[in-house]
């Protein structure tokens, strides 16, 4: 007897813990840790409808490329906070594990066409999953920006709805090769293509811009598991001026650097915009990336300072995220002032085309053409100087 | 955590004798005695009630989601039926397995896209994939005649390995002889617009027709498991897989039975391939690498080895269970009521219960009493919490302003602590128990909702670890005795 | 000449690392029939034991300590760390299934790997970490052999390595506990009945394996290899196909097999393209199993009818 009324009563506090649980749930979503108190004061004035909505952020937080996907994650959350303070709305963060695996991002794709308080996505991370949602997305009108997902034949139009902000393969290709060939003058180029989607889409687009420019290049691919690339260097032939890595982990760039100067090679290491990070601090090497030096920006100085108190250092995968985030943010702001309602994704994905994030923190206006692809997209190219600091040289 | 071996039993017993209690006895929980009635039940009223519920989830959530956590699903059973064949049965650890299904998912793709410009019609290509995969299968077999247990494992865990690298480095294979490299398999692009499906003129499109397809193929499967079980084939296989020595001695042809163990098991992951690469519309290598082998055989043996049921219960964990932690409500809500129900079901006594729960709410109180007088910078309750339990809540758990720092040395003391309560002695347990559940609930709220991707998999290898200690042989299998 | 020597010297220098953590797995293999999948995992944490040691000391570049003082500190925080850690792991996954079946562990050591892979994801962030070990170990500094150079850090890596698996023999075949590990990896039952203590020997097994696994781990990342929480997956899966490649149970087996392994995986890379060096690798190995099933210099398995 006593045993059944201990059970009833025990399972009726479960039910309640669990009430509460499910109605009370801890913020996954942004986390206003910062005093908010005196934030929600100094709302805007003006009589805004308050917008609110959820992002889905589509990135891989757990798996092999954790590093780049929470860098991703804390970036949007970032935006979020950034956003909601400064416009008195609501956005929210959903959260969306892919691992990078196709058939993850597929099935979560359905999962988010299927949860109509999801407004817009940023993401997906990889080339590969882009193609997986594609077909999702298109039936379900819903808009998404990527950061990272660079292979330029996403944009061909076999995904209506999908941006991105940052230039494609074709951009990056032709510059760093040109400064190669040009500036640097070299006549001998080695480029190690990282069997990756990223990998594959860079390296393929500067060896053809080199060898149009006249330049020799020899292609050596390695397996994305490599841990240590010492004979790989050892292949790289002594009179090779530059090598080129397509590394999406900042670390093995630093790593093929060091590699270079243990074997007393005279290459110079020039990486691709995954290299651009901290962690890639060889004193004389070169890297490329989509947007001028953060800490030049007044902008961005300010976000990666706020950034960097909270996560810590940062590479160059999160910060496109953020300006992804806004954009997304404010379609639906413009969609909800207009209608005078919070958005929906329809609402959002017709504001999007017309994004124009003035001096975002990616230097310069983002706006995307006609087929998705931002506008005015440009590479620049950084030197490396004896400080580990990446000095800009074009 | 009970650290009884089997082999307490008693020496001298067997199976069947020291299954005799369990066959015999009156079933003295509420759980067992809803277990016994349910076996009472005719067999075809057991497995039609879960095909009804089965068939009528397009028609209750008309969400796209849930269909396709359906197809997830049905898929992931047709592999674990397969792989259930090559190691339930045979007895044969095969570590390949998925890239039956990766080859099965290429050679569809390879078939039906603008890869190579062929555009077979469904069926042929269907034929031929369940074909080649099947004859790939019979490949792997041939080193199992040289080769058993674990350096078969080994064996095929490295043919695995070796088509997850071929497949991602094959985008400029140079056939010898040929000029140029040929794109075989896109290599970490993968394949892409493959078409879909299309028998007598009807396209499958939908998610809805995949997954009814789907339950039509899962039940065929099942059924004819259930017959190969108890069919001349089934034991002679299981008999293979008990003791492959004494089997040869009664003349049971081995070799070939493991070769047709391989060759159907690749056939059937083949055919789960090819419907995979028309559900997605592509194919790419990420997807058939190792972590999918690792849920198939959680799920196999999390269920129980050879067990039917077993395999469908294991298959649906490793299935639907991660993709419900995704939600940080729902996961929030599993957790709660897995903690709770585990304590209740547990502990015995309603005075332990009343200790148990009154003093986690006692320390809750006081710690949040004693950090405030310590002036540990916290977040107020709203910032954190909604709904009409907020205030009562907010006060009861101690929300620290540096959630990461604190919760991160709570989570580390949360898991000694767990795995100390697991050897200590049952009166030390009772009375640290109060404790764990507050550190637990605390470094749930604090820490780990704060990241729920990482939490879930968090979760799900806690989940693991557990399941296993507590029941080896699977939550439906049956306890193995160790004969001396 | 010159180029096949130096892509030899870096096979070694790769072997010296998959042959730590081979030896793990042979130890434990050897010792329990049973194949720790989870190995990978300690030596992940044990290279991040390293790196935060490394920090706390002000390293890379302001160490308090003397350099080599500060490099035997890494090594052992992570040993003991390690060792800990696989203790703990043994005790509470692994234990309760030790009569149960073969296959029931291995999900346990499954679900003891992404248990860790999260919790390190949760308590380190997701960073990858670098030791930057060319700010306290010139890359000059070293010797020179046959024209080729080895630096500081790699000749402490393949000596290290080296010294190790003697003393590892040295434990197994001249020690007492040695003897118990021995007995138990026979018979279990009958070890007992010789007044074994299986479950401290156990133990002792693990704690040793898993040092070992730190051990490699400290020594990728001085090699410069980069370190976030996956590295584990392909550290475990390279060493345990040493350790089969060599003969699983046999520890001059791993040994053999880790350099083996390094070896391959360089000249596949000096000679053939480089993204086929890990499929040739496991190719050989297949070919080596249909050879010789109980790998280069494992004992002939007796199976008991």
């Amino acid at each position: 007897m006593k045993k059944h009324v201990a059970l009833g009563v025990s399972s009726l506090a479960a039910l309640a813990l669990m009430a509460t649980g499910c109605a009370g749930s801890s913020s996954s979503s942004t986390s206003t840790e910062a005093a908010a108190d005196t934030a929600s004061a100094s709302a805007p004035a003006s009589a805004a409808p308050e917008c609110a909505g959820t992002i889905a952020v589509m990135a891989p937080l757990t798996g092999g490329a954790a590093s780049i996907g929470q860098e991703q994650l804390n970036f949007a959350k970032l935006a979020v906070d950034d956003f909601n303070m400064a416009n008195g709305s609501m956005y929210k963060i959903f959260e969306s594990d892919t691992q990078l695996d196709a058939g993850q991002a597929s099935t979560q794709a359905t999962a988010i066409a299927s949860d109509n308080t999801i407004i817009g996505v940023v993401g997906p991370a990889g080339s590969q999953e882009v193609s997986a949602v594609g077909p999702t997305f298109k039936d379900a009108g819903i808009g998404y920006v990527s950061a990272s997902a660079t292979n330029p034949d996403l944009t061909n139009g076999s995904n209506p709805g999908f941006f991105r902000v940052v230039p494609t393969d074709a951009v990056q290709g032709p510059t760093d090769a040109d400064y190669i060939a040009t500036t640097m003058g070299a006549k001998n180029v080695v480029v190690i293509e990282e069997k990756t989607d990223y990998g594959k889409g860079i390296a393929m687009s500067v060896s053809d811009a080199l060898t149009a420019a006249g330049v020799k290049v020899t292609s050596i691919p390695v397996a994305e598991s490599k841990k240590s690339y010492d004979d790989v260097i050892a292949k790289v032939a002594d009179d090779t001026d530059v090598v080129f890595v397509t590394f999406q982990v900042a670390a093995k760039s630093q790593q093929v650097a060091q590699g270079l100067v243990k074997a007393g090679k005279k290459a110079v290491v020039f990486g691709s915009d995954g290299s651009f990070s901290a962690d890639f601090k060889t004193p004389g090497a070169y890297v490329s990336a989509f947007a001028p030096d953060i800490n030049g920006i007044p902008a961005a100085a300010t976000v990666a300072k706020a950034f960097t108190d909270k996560y810590g250092k940062f590479g160059t995968f999160g910060p496109p995220v953020y300006v992804a985030t806004q954009a997304v943010m404010q379609a639906a702001q413009r969609a909800c002032t207009t209608a005078g309602a919070s958005a929906d994704r329809a609402g959002v994905l017709k504001e999007l085309p017309n994004t124009n994030i003035a001096g975002s923190i990616l230097g310069g206006d983002i706006k995307f053409d006609a087929k998705g692809d931002v506008d005015g997209a440009k590479f620049y190219i950084f030197k490396i100087d004896d400080a580990g600091t990446a000095v800009t040289v074009q | 955590m009970s650290e009884q071996d089997q082999a307490g039993r008693g020496i001298g017993t067997d199976e069947w004798v020291a299954q005799h209690e369990d066959r015999v006895g009156a079933p003295q929980t509420g759980m067992a005695r809803v277990a016994q009635q349910w076996t009472r039940l005719p067999g075809l009223v057991r497995w039609g009630i879960p095909l009804v519920i089965f068939l009528s989830v397009p028609f209750i959530g008309s969400s796209d989601y849930i269909l396709r956590i359906g197809i997830n699903l049905g898929l992931f059973v047709l592999l674990a039926l397969g792989l259930n064949l090559v190691v339930g049965y045979s007895g044969l650890l095969d570590l390949g397995f998925v890239a039956f299904y990766g080859f099965g998912a290429y050679a569809y793709a390879m078939l039906s896209s603008e890869q190579f410009g062929v555009h077979l019609n469904s069926i042929v290509a269907l034929l031929l994939v369940i074909g080649t995969t099947a004859s790939f299968g019979f490949i792997l077999g041939l080193p199992s005649r040289r080769l058993t247990g674990d350096y078969l494992a080994i064996a095929t865990l490295f043919f695995g390995q070796m088509f997850a690298v071929f497949v991602v480095s094959s985008d400029e294979f140079q056939f010898p002889g040929m000029s140029d490299p040929v794109d075989l398999t896109g290599g970490a692009n993968g394949i892409t617009q493959v078409d879909q499906i299309s028998v007598f003129g009807f396209t499958f499109e939908t998610n809805l027709s995949y997954y009814l397809l789907l339950v039509v193929l899962v039940v065929f499967f099942t059924v004819a498991t259930k017959r190969i079980h108890f069919s001349r084939h089934g034991l002679a296989w299981r008999s293979l897989g008990e003791d492959t020595v004494a089997a040869q001695h009664m003349t049971i042809p081995t070799v070939r039975l493991k070769l047709l163990a391989f060759t159907i098991g690749a056939g059937v992951a083949g055919l789960a391939g090819a419907i995979f690469a028309s559900v997605q519309q592509g194919v790419y290598p990420s997807e058939f690498m190792l972590p999918l082998l690792i849920t198939i055989y959680a799920a196999l043996i999390l269920g129980g080895l050879g067990s039917i049921p077993g395999i469908l219960l294991g298959a649906f964990i490793m299935v639907v269970l991660p993709e419900v932690l995704r939600f940080p409500d729902y996961s929030n809500g599993i957790f709660l009521a897995v903690l709770i129900i585990a304590v209740i079901a547990t502990v015995k006594s309603w005075k332990v219960l009343l200790w148990a729960f009154g003093g986690m709410i006692v320390i809750g109180f006081l710690v949040n009493g004693i950090l405030l007088a310590l002036q540990v910078p916290y977040l107020a309750a709203k910032e954190w919490i909604t709904g009409p339990l907020a205030p009562v809540l907010g006060s009861w758990v101690f929300m620290p302003e540096n959630r990461v720092l604190y919760g991160n040395i709570a989570f580390v003391a949360l898991v000694g602590l767990a795995a100390w309560m697991s050897i200590m002695r049952r009166r030390t347990r009772i009375i640290v128990l109060p404790l764990a559940l507050w550190l637990a609930i605390w470094t749930w709220e604090v820490r780990l909702l704060l990241e729920p991707s990482v939490t879930r998999q968090l979760l799900i290898g806690a989940l693991l670890i557990v399941l296993m200690a507590s029941r080896p042989q699977g939550l439906l299998g049956k306890p193995r005795v160790e004969v001396l | 000449m010159q180029y096949f020597l130096t892509q030899l010297v870096n096979g070694v220098i790769f072997g010296g690392v998959y042959a730590l953590i081979a030896l793990g797995y042979t130890l434990i293999y050897g010792v329990l029939q049973f194949l720790n999948l989870a190995h990978g995992e300690v030596y992940m944490m044990g290279a991040f034991f390293g790196f935060f040691t490394m920090t706390t000391l002000g390293g890379p570049s302001m160490s308090v300590l003397p350099v080599p003082l500060m490099i035997l500190l890494m090594f052992v925080v992570a040993m003991g760390g390690s060792a800990l850690l696989g203790i703990g792991i043994e005790r509470f996954a692994y234990r309760p299934l030790r009569r149960s079946s073969r296959l029931a562990p291995l999900i346990s050591a499954l679900g003891v790997s992404l248990f860790l892979q999260s919790a390190a994801l949760l308590l380190f962030s997701s960073r990858v970490r670098l030791y930057d070990s060319n700010l306290f170990l010139s890359v000059k500094s070293g010797i020179t052999v046959f024209g080729v150079h080895i630096d500081t850090a790699e000749i402490m890596v393949v000596v290290g390595a080296v010294l190790l698996m003697v003393i590892l023999w040295f434990l197994v075949n001249r020690t007492n506990l040695g003897r118990a590990m021995r007995a138990v990896a026979v018979d279990q039952d009958a070890a007992v009945m010789n007044g074994i203590d299986v479950d401290r020997t156990v133990v002792w097994t693990f704690g040793i394996a898993s040092a070992l696994a730190g051990a490699a781990g400290v020594m990728s990342g001085l090699l410069m290899y980069p370190v976030d929480q996956y590295i584990g997956v392909f550290a475990g899966l390279k060493g345990f196909t040493a350790a089969v490649l060599g003969g699983i149970g046999s520890i001059p087996g791993a040994m053999l097999g880790g350099f083996l392994l390094g070896i391959t995986e360089a000249m596949v890379t000096a000679y053939l393209n480089p993204t086929y060096s890990d499929f040739l690798a496991f190719f050989i190995l297949v070919i080596v199993l249909l050879v010789r099933p109980r790998g280069l210099l494992g004992r002939p398995a007796l199976v008991k009818v």
